[in-house]
């Protein structure tokens, strides 16, 4: 299988710890991968440097084994691209701004157009500074879906828009998914990353902490337990069962997670009078957030990724 | 446990109280437009009346300085105030550089109460402001506490120039009067701003209310115009804030404060500043007062067919074809007024033995009518010019700014195309505005009497645009670099350069300082032909800076 991104030691330095440090990373042609992390992790200066808008501090990048920096004009003929925060356009109408951009390209598919304009329900009829952000996005949208690029970069898509329009937009995904293209979408939202992607990559303050198959993550899934008593918690039986994490007790409530077997916590319960009792499995969100929160970052990390 | 660590503060992260933010946000927002009127609000006088003792040195060169000035002035009525006593300093430095700042003042209270309004709004700031526990009232008033603080800064200024021209020139005037013949200053800049608050509660976008704005001054304008020229218009032109403000005088020997008008100016601004309270306190934030039914609109699904949108210059020039229009056509009104009075304005000149030197020196002593194309208008053609180009320059700062660019490069377009894309379409319009102006003056000047020939007019046209891709490569280095400042910088290097030719002999600077003033670089081609140093040195500057900006555009960040 041909791969469509690949990075070796990209690093983006901004100081301070701030930045992208040491990406390596692989995305194979025909894949949805979904790339995480919280505000300020790396995603946008990742996404950029692959659009050669900003330079690496050391490392490489490439697009379909063409390099970033050195022929950036090739690379985005084969990339869609919509950037985390929409340009400016002014006065200019949607129709405008498309035939402007599909100008750039060499010229716009008005079957292509029509048909993305209607499906995001976007009207390129109206001034740009008159569109909300959500139809901004629609419209970021339509020009990078527009030339049936072979590759479509998308920093946080799905911003701004409505639930009906973001199952359209997964549908979109579905389609360019099946005629061969690659899709690298970042994402804060775990939920559209798990409804959409193959496989994810995980960044935290500018490193990648994990790459994996959805399925290969579902290791790190948990249940969190909550439980009424009638008399008093048995706190010290429930704390030396095997798998129990983050237990808190407050009056006769308790709430704790458990990871793999459920047995041994069952049996703990017994040892008091249980009133009610309710379980869940945490979304992918929570888990994550769980699994990364307070892990510290660094050389030891980089052995941990599964690239 | 020691005692310190127990006597910690609970609150060591309460954030400090700053006073008034409003106010404080609205003087940053005025920062720039204040440093340039101060600047020029103290050179224009100062220069004036440090200039006018060189120039005319004895009585009997000042009664006939006097004289023309007068005659050229009273030509020219329908587009500046008349002189006052111009055979005193007093009086020729109100006429040539206080009526001019009057313009100024009034410009920038429109441009401020426009930024105020729309532009924060536009850019969510006034969002922000109101989403906190701050009334209406107060953010459009701490804004206009703002202005006046700023706008009182600068009329200081002025009045240091005032004082400090006068005091070179060996004259003597009261501070009253200096301060009396700033205050319609003030009063012009508020009446304007009042205006300008008004007009950007009934527009929806900033371009909306700055051009309606604008339209509405130059109606104003218009209308005081018309009372220099038909005494029967004065009684109208008292609703016209410039009326107002030019017949004050203080200032000219012989001239008074008028305090009715100066109050007037002032009660204006304060009723139409209440108008614009009311009206901002009505209207829904991001729309107009005037609210427009909602009409049924066909939704449109396929891209525009307009072929300018198919190639990345052409494109360029269609967004900005109001603007395009607006350069052109202000430019052959300008050169239709100044070149139909180069006659009248030349046979006074002639008459000067004052401005003998100063023909001379311009190529044109045979025919004076000459000077005023070659010196007069082409020196205002080169300023327009200039200006077109500082706009543009803007405008790619802006691209970079809020995004453009960033999306022009996310397409298989080379970085360095897109710096020629600017180059072209610079050198293109520059060419079109120097163009049009000339065949208007090429047709008016049989009128005038006078044969130069098709050759010498079509190089002083052609050097006009060097001039403006001078202005531009400066402006494209500038942006590669620190975009957000390029419109402020470029602003200053064009104002000094205006005005070092005339500091040059003043303070007996080398000759050669001339040469940092891209207008002195352009010359008078149209009767000395090409001045091939300044041809030279500008055509350098063009291949350094728009090179330089090439390079620096292939090798820098761009994303917001």
């Amino acid at each position: 299988m041909d791969v469509a991104i690949r990075t070796e030691g990209l690093t983006k330095d901004y100081g301070g710890g701030a930045g992208l440090f040491d990406l390596d990373l692989q995305v194979e042609s025909g894949e949805v991968f979904g790339y995480l992390g919280p505000n300020g992790a790396g995603k946008t200066t990742t996404i950029r440097l692959l659009m050669d808008m900003i330079r690496p501090t050391r490392g490489r990048a490439e697009v379909f084994a063409i390099d970033c920096q050195a022929h950036p004009v090739q690379v985005k003929r084969e990339v869609g691209y919509v950037p985390g925060e929409m340009p400016q356009w002014g006065a200019l109408r949607g129709r405008e701004v498309v035939a402007y951009v599909g100008g750039l390209r060499g010229g716009a598919d008005a079957g292509a157009v029509s048909s993305l304009a209607t499906r995001l329900d976007l009207d390129l009829g109206r001034r740009f500074r008159e569109y909300s952000s959500g139809n901004k996005r629609k419209l970021g949208l339509v020009l990078a879906f527009m030339h049936r690029p072979r590759l479509l970069v998308l920093d946080e898509p799905t911003n701004g828009l409505d639930p009906l329009i973001q199952q359209e937009f997964f549908r979109m995904i579905e389609e360019v998914r099946e005629r061969g293209a690659t899709v690298f979408l970042s994402s804060h939202v775990l939920s559209e990353v798990e409804r959409i992607c193959q496989r994810v990559g995980i960044l935290r303050r500018g490193h990648l902490v994990q790459v994996a198959r959805l399925d290969e993550l579902h290791h790190l899934r948990y249940h969190r337990l909550e439980v009424d008593f009638a008399g008093e918690v048995p706190l010290e039986a429930i704390r030396a069962c095997p798998g129990i994490d983050h237990v808190a007790s407050e009056d006769h409530h308790l709430v704790c997670d458990v990871h793999g077997s459920v047995a041994p916590l069952l049996e703990a319960l017994g040892r008091g009078q249980v009133l009610n009792l309710v379980t869940h499995e945490p979304s992918l969100e929570e888990v994550f957030l769980a699994q990364f929160r307070d892990e510290p970052v660094g050389t030891g990390d980089a052995a941990e990724v599964k690239a | 446990m020691s005692t310190a660590t127990a006597s910690v503060p609970p609150t060591t992260l309460r954030l400090r109280r700053r006073r008034a933010p409003l106010v404080r946000f609205g003087l940053r927002s005025q920062r720039w437009w204040f440093a340039a009127i101060a600047f020029i609000g103290f050179v224009a006088p100062y220069s004036t009346g440090a200039t006018y003792l060189a120039a005319v040195p004895n009585a009997a060169a000042r009664a006939t300085f006097a004289q023309a000035t007068q005659t050229i002035g009273t030509a020219l009525a329908y587009l500046i105030p008349v002189p006052q006593r111009p055979d005193t300093v007093a009086g020729y430095m109100w006429w040539k550089g206080l009526t001019f700042l009057t313009l100024l003042f009034a410009a920038w209270g429109l441009a401020a109460a426009v930024s105020l309004v729309r532009a924060d709004e536009e850019r969510g700031v006034t969002e922000i402001w109101l989403a906190t526990p701050v009334a209406r009232v107060r953010a459009l008033l701490s804004g206009t506490g703002a202005f006046i603080a700023a706008v009182l800064g600068a009329a200081a200024f002025t009045a240091l120039g005032i004082g400090g021209g006068l005091e070179v020139a060996k004259v003597s005037a009261s501070a009253g009067a200096v301060i009396g013949q700033c205050l319609p200053l003030v009063g012009i800049a508020m009446a304007c701003f009042a205006i300008g608050l008004v007009v950007a509660q009934l527009a929806s976008t900033r371009r909306g209310a700055l051009g309606l704005g604008t339209v509405v001054l130059l109606a104003l304008y218009t209308v005081d115009a018309l009372a220099r020229v038909n005494a029967g218009m004065v009684g109208v032109a008292v609703i016209s804030p410039f009326h107002l403000a030019d017949i004050s005088t203080p200032l000219v020997p012989g001239g008074s404060l008028d305090g009715a008008a100066t109050v007037s100016l002032f009660a204006i601004a304060v009723v139409l500043v209440a108008l614009a309270v009311l009206g901002f306190a009505r209207r829904d934030l991001y729309a107009s007062l005037l609210r427009r039914r909602g009409r049924i609109v066909r939704i449109t699904v396929t891209p525009s067919g307009n072929p300018f949108f198919r190639e990345a210059i052409l494109s360029r020039l269609w967004q900005q074809r109001i603007g395009l229009v607006g350069w052109t056509a202000g430019t052959a009104i300008g050169a239709a007024l100044l070149v139909s009075i180069a006659h009248s304005t030349g046979g006074v000149l002639k008459g000067m033995g004052g401005i003998s030197r100063l023909l001379t020196a311009s190529g044109t002593a045979g025919d004076p009518s000459l000077y005023v194309v070659s010196s007069i208008w082409f020196g205002i053609a080169a300023l327009v010019l200039a200006a077109y180009a500082i706009a543009q320059v803007t405008r790619w700062a802006s691209d970079d700014v809020e995004g453009r660019l960033e999306m022009e490069i996310a397409q298989p377009v080379a970085r360095w195309r897109v710096v020629l894309q600017r180059i072209v379409s610079l050198t293109l319009v520059s060419a079109l505005i120097a163009a049009v102006g000339s065949l208007v003056t090429g047709a008016i000047l049989p009128s005038q009497g006078l044969d130069i020939g098709t050759g010498p007019l079509v190089l002083s046209t052609a050097l006009l645009v060097p001039l403006a891709l001078s202005y531009g490569a400066l402006g494209a280095l500038i942006i590669s670099r620190v975009p957000r400042i390029a419109m402020g910088l470029l602003s200053f290097i064009a104002v000094l350069g205006f005005y070092l030719p005339l500091f040059v002999p003043l303070f007996r600077w080398p000759d050669w300082v001339q040469d940092f003033s891209f207008f002195h670089l352009y010359g008078t081609p149209l009767v000395t032909g090409v001045f091939w140093t300044g041809l030279w040195i500008m055509l350098g500057i063009i291949v350094v800076g728009f090179g330089g900006a090439t390079l620096a555009m292939s090798r820098r960040e761009v994303g917001r």
